[in-house]
């Protein structure tokens, strides 16, 4: 480590230049000077971010699934149970309040260092706005086509499922696409909790290693990127699933 | 770890052990792990405090100067919904992480810098929750205001405003609760905040870094605590009957200005 | 009674002294009613707000529980299963239609099928057969609710309260969320559907005029929930129970009465018939004891002409050109409010009332119309509402 340290000496202070020069020297040179972003240093180790994008995509694909699961939960059970909304919207509520380093080392000593507690943490994070979000989306059904699928003869169940839930799906998709983009976000402070993800590059292979700027800035891009691809994702996934929100009334 | 207990489980035993440390690291100053000199103790733990509480004060208040009469003012007038809408999405994907790191790459260290990176992360919820919040105020109340000759400013005063503050103050607990957050790694960029204890293992020691943990929560919840009471007093007494938990509760902006819808 | 393809018998409705009490209310919000509706026919429960009518009917579905009494469908009392499977067997058509958003047309229209477990290839039939019988255009089927305009979703509800061939439909306001114009053709449309299905309807309404329109049978409740009489349209004109009745009807039952009656449906006068050509002292003859004073020139195929005039007569022959003009001239099937109507505008007091091919079949007289309303005729002639004059 302080050998590699010595090897890429840079100034601390953006003195440098702003804008790479491709066409100047090697690679070897950009990174000496630490300037903005070494395109060629970074196309030549694009294989050190390859592992951390995949494992950023795991935890926050695996944490924003979790969380969905168990805020689907808490809405059914809430549904008919109205008593329980305050309680699960304020427990939900203090979970998300708490930031997420905190979070991430509060749980450390419960579930150890490594991926679970991050993906613990990252559900955790992203219960209050799904459940929020379904339980709006629950509360908007218009109350003639509840009244009319009990007249027609569905059980409470059929009419929860087969009617409300659908009805609510574009608030869901609203709800999973802000936790989502969060959760990309959240998820850089993860490696705090002994996982991996992005953050590794930019804390530790970027303002460790003397303020290495090529791996914050393309470690910190790919994040956003993750995140713009998401909400477009989920935009995408509305549409689909929820075509009648499209079609104007004559 | 700590020696296996027969009766509790492992995991159990050691939590309460490192949360009690944790919660001596608070109180008593000792020998650091690391770096020779006394660390922890309250006079320590109050000066990071501190600091941790003015930049991130500043820092929403300048949010708030900046965000809300802009959030308003649009939401008012009807216009730039688009743009509104979409600070409020940009500004939940920036990592903090990423953006000290940039700042610090960039830019570098220091109070300045720190709190552009918090303004930066606190200032989007303000905005759209300002603007949608304005916006979704009964238009028949702000006919009726007009109609009785209220100017535009007054309408938005003794109306408008009013009639929006839960939804406002739901952008302001989460933008303070972002800048409290992201103050926590204020460190990396050269203002020791109280995440000095988290970011520095090898200074403070396991139970300081739970320490720290600890306290930064804290200081969220109780950021939390008082902006809701704050939001109580402001709110109108006839507004206050419609949001009932108002606590650790609906924050967000409920949006039906979906850009597909 | 057979319906259309004969799967289902349209059953009977009786209520058995029912009541329905909400905790913590004073009065009762249904108050032992007792009425049988055969099958087949359309009864329709009309009161002002309060009285109960809603609250009766969605007891029959069981969207509201009853408190004391019975409520028997066919033979059997509601009672006697779970409300979701009592409901899957009665139609349920209520103001705000209550089509779901999310789901096509066809869709809506197939829900009841579906939750009962039909097989795909009959649920399809069955909602082709729908579509056309509520005329809805099959381009629609694929559609959103939302695409389409209030009278069409309207009829979509019918269609799907339809769609599982219930034995009896249950309607709430349902025509009450449209325009006049649209709501007229509604009521129309689902008359003429009805003499094709023939379903046992309980039909709930706060329009008098509506539920005279569209009931074979009106039971009018008070404030209180209970029935203040039961009795057929003309019942119900004719021999109002007592002074609430009488003030709900209106003061003006007479005219709705005859909104209700076609002109084929009294006897009319005769008048003396002149053919052209004819001898004026023939004619004068013919007058002697008329019941209408005045000749009628007819043509050779009994086609009126003109009426004669006292000055028409002076002449040896009876003159092609009459004075008087065969104006008004009333059809058989004419409404006899409309009938009314002419006869007042021209301001004379005969009218001479043709058949299909226009030949003479009698005269009508401001007289005659309201000799009839005070004869006990009127209650005998009933149509049933299928059968009653439309516009």
């Amino acid at each position: 480590m302080i050998a590699e340290a010595t090897t890429w000496l840079a100034p601390l202070v953006a003195q440098g230049d702003f804008f790479t020069d491709r066409s100047e020297g090697s690679a070897t040179e950009c990174v000496a000077e630490n300037k903005t972003v070494c395109l060629g240093w970074a196309w030549d180790n694009a294989d050190r971010f390859v592992s951390p994008t995949l494992e950023h995509l795991v935890l926050v694909g695996l944490s924003v699934a979790f969380g969905f699961a168990i805020a689907l939960g808490m809405a059914v059970l809430s549904h008919r149970r109205r008593w329980l909304v305050p309680t699960f919207t304020g427990a939900s509520g203090v979970l998300y309040t708490i930031p997420s380093i905190a979070l991430f080392l509060i749980l450390l000593p419960i579930t150890g260092r490594g991926n679970v507690t991050a993906i613990v943490a990252l559900t955790l994070y992203t219960l209050q706005i799904i459940y929020r979000n379904i339980v709006t989306g629950l509360g908007n059904v218009p109350e003639a086509a509840k009244d009319a699928g009990r007249g027609m003869g569905m059980t409470e169940r059929q009419l929860l499922w087969r009617v409300e839930l659908p009805l609510a799906v574009p608030e869901i998709i609203a709800g999973l696409r802000i936790a989502t983009v969060s959760t990309v976000a959240i998820a850089t402070l993860a490696i705090f909790a002994g996982a991996g993800g992005l953050g590794e590059e930019i804390y530790t292979g970027g303002l460790l290693r003397d303020v290495f700027k090529t791996a914050i800035v393309v470690a910190s891009g790919i994040a956003i990127l993750m995140a713009v691809f998401f909400d477009a994702l989920y935009i995408g996934l509305q549409r689909w699933l929820a075509p009648w929100r499209r079609v104007r009334a004559i | 770890m700590s020696a296996l207990a027969p009766a509790p489980p492992h995991v159990a035993a050691s939590f309460l052990d490192t949360f009690g440390g944790a919660i001596e690291f608070i109180f008593t100053p000792r020998q650091s792990v690391g770096v020779g000199g006394d660390v922890g103790g309250l006079g320590q733990v109050g000066e990071f405090l501190a600091t941790h509480v003015w930049i991130s004060a500043l820092a929403l208040a300048i949010a708030v100067a900046i965000a809300l009469p802009i959030g308003v003012y649009l939401g008012h007038r009807g216009k730039g919904e688009l743009l509104a809408v979409a600070i409020g999405n940009a500004g939940r994907a920036i990592p903090e992480l990423a953006l000290i790191a940039l700042m610090v790459a960039f830019i570098g260290v220091g109070v300045l810098n720190v709190t552009i990176a918090l303004l930066i992360l606190g200032l989007p919820p303000i905005l759209t929750n300002a603007f949608v919040g304005i916006r979704q105020v009964d238009r028949t109340a702000v006919e009726a205001a007009r109609g009785m000759g209220m100017t535009e400013f007054e309408v938005i005063r003794k109306v408008e405003f009013p009639l929006a503050v839960p939804t406002i103050m739901g952008g302001v607990r989460t933008g303070a609760i972002n800048i409290v957050a992201t103050a926590a790694i204020a460190p990396l960029a050269g203002v020791v905040t109280l995440g000095d204890f988290i970011l520095n293992r090898n200074v403070y020691g396991e139970e300081g870094v739970l320490a720290g943990a600890i306290l930064v929560a804290l200081l969220a919840l109780a950021v939390e605590l008082g902006l809701a009471g704050l939001q109580r007093l402001l709110t109108p007494k006839g507004v206050r009957a419609q949001v009932p938990h108002s606590l650790f509760g609906w924050r967000f902006a409920r949006r039906s200005v979906n850009a597909e819808a | 009674m057979n319906t259309r393809n004969g799967d289902a018998e349209a059953l009977s409705v009786r209520f058995e002294d029912v009541s329905k009490h909400y905790p913590g209310a004073d009065a009762p919000a249904v108050d032992g009613l007792s009425l049988e509706i055969p099958e087949g026919e359309i009864c329709v429960l009309v009161g002002p707000s309060g009285s109960g009518k809603t609250t009766a009917m969605r007891m029959v579905n069981r969207m509201i529980e009853i408190t004391s009494g019975d409520i028997y469908v066919g033979d059997r009392s509601v009672r006697d299963r779970s409300p979701a499977e009592l409901r899957r067997h009665i139609g349920y058509v209520i103001q705000q239609t209550g089509l779901f958003p999310h789901r096509t047309i066809d869709d809506n229209i197939a829900t009841v099928p579906r939750l009962l477990g039909w097989d795909k290839a009959r649920t399809q039939a069955r909602v082709e057969e729908l579509i056309g019988l509520i005329g809805l255009d099959p381009e629609l089927r694929s559609r959103f609710p939302s695409q389409l305009s209030g009278g069409q979703q309207q009829r979509v509800g019918v269609a799907r309260a339809l769609a599982a061939d219930p034995g009896v439909m249950l309607m709430d306001e349902p025509f009450g969320a449209v325009d006049p114009i649209n709501r007229e053709r509604l009521q129309n449309e689902f008359l003429r559907l009805q003499a094709d299905v023939r379903k046992t309807i309980c039909f709930v309404t706060h329009d008098i005029d509506e539920a005279i329109k569209m009931g074979d049978r009106v039971a009018v409740l008070r404030e209180g929930g209970r029935l203040a009489q039961f009795a057929t349209p003309a019942g119900l004109l004719m021999a109002p129970a007592d002074e609430f009745v009488e003030d709900f009807v209106g003061a003006d039952r007479a005219l709705k009465r005859l909104s209700l009656l076609r002109v084929s449906d009294i006897s009319l006068w005769e008048a003396p018939l002149a053919y052209v050509g004819q001898a004026s002292a023939e004619v004068r003859a013919k007058l002697e004891g008329a019941e209408v004073p005045h000749p009628l020139l007819v043509d050779s195929e009994r086609r009126p002409l003109g009426w004669l005039s006292e000055r028409d007569l002076e002449r040896e022959i009876v003159p092609d050109r009459p004075d008087s003009p065969a104006e008004p001239r009333l059809e058989r099937d004419d409404v006899m409010r409309d009938a009314l109507s002419d006869l007042l505008q021209a301001e004379t007091q005969y009218a001479a009332v043709v058949d299909h091919e226009g030949r003479i079949a009698g005269v009508l007289s401001i007289e005659i119309i309201s000799e009839f309303l005070g004869s006990g005729e009127a209650l005998v002639e009933e149509h049933s509402a299928v059968e009653r004059p439309l516009e």
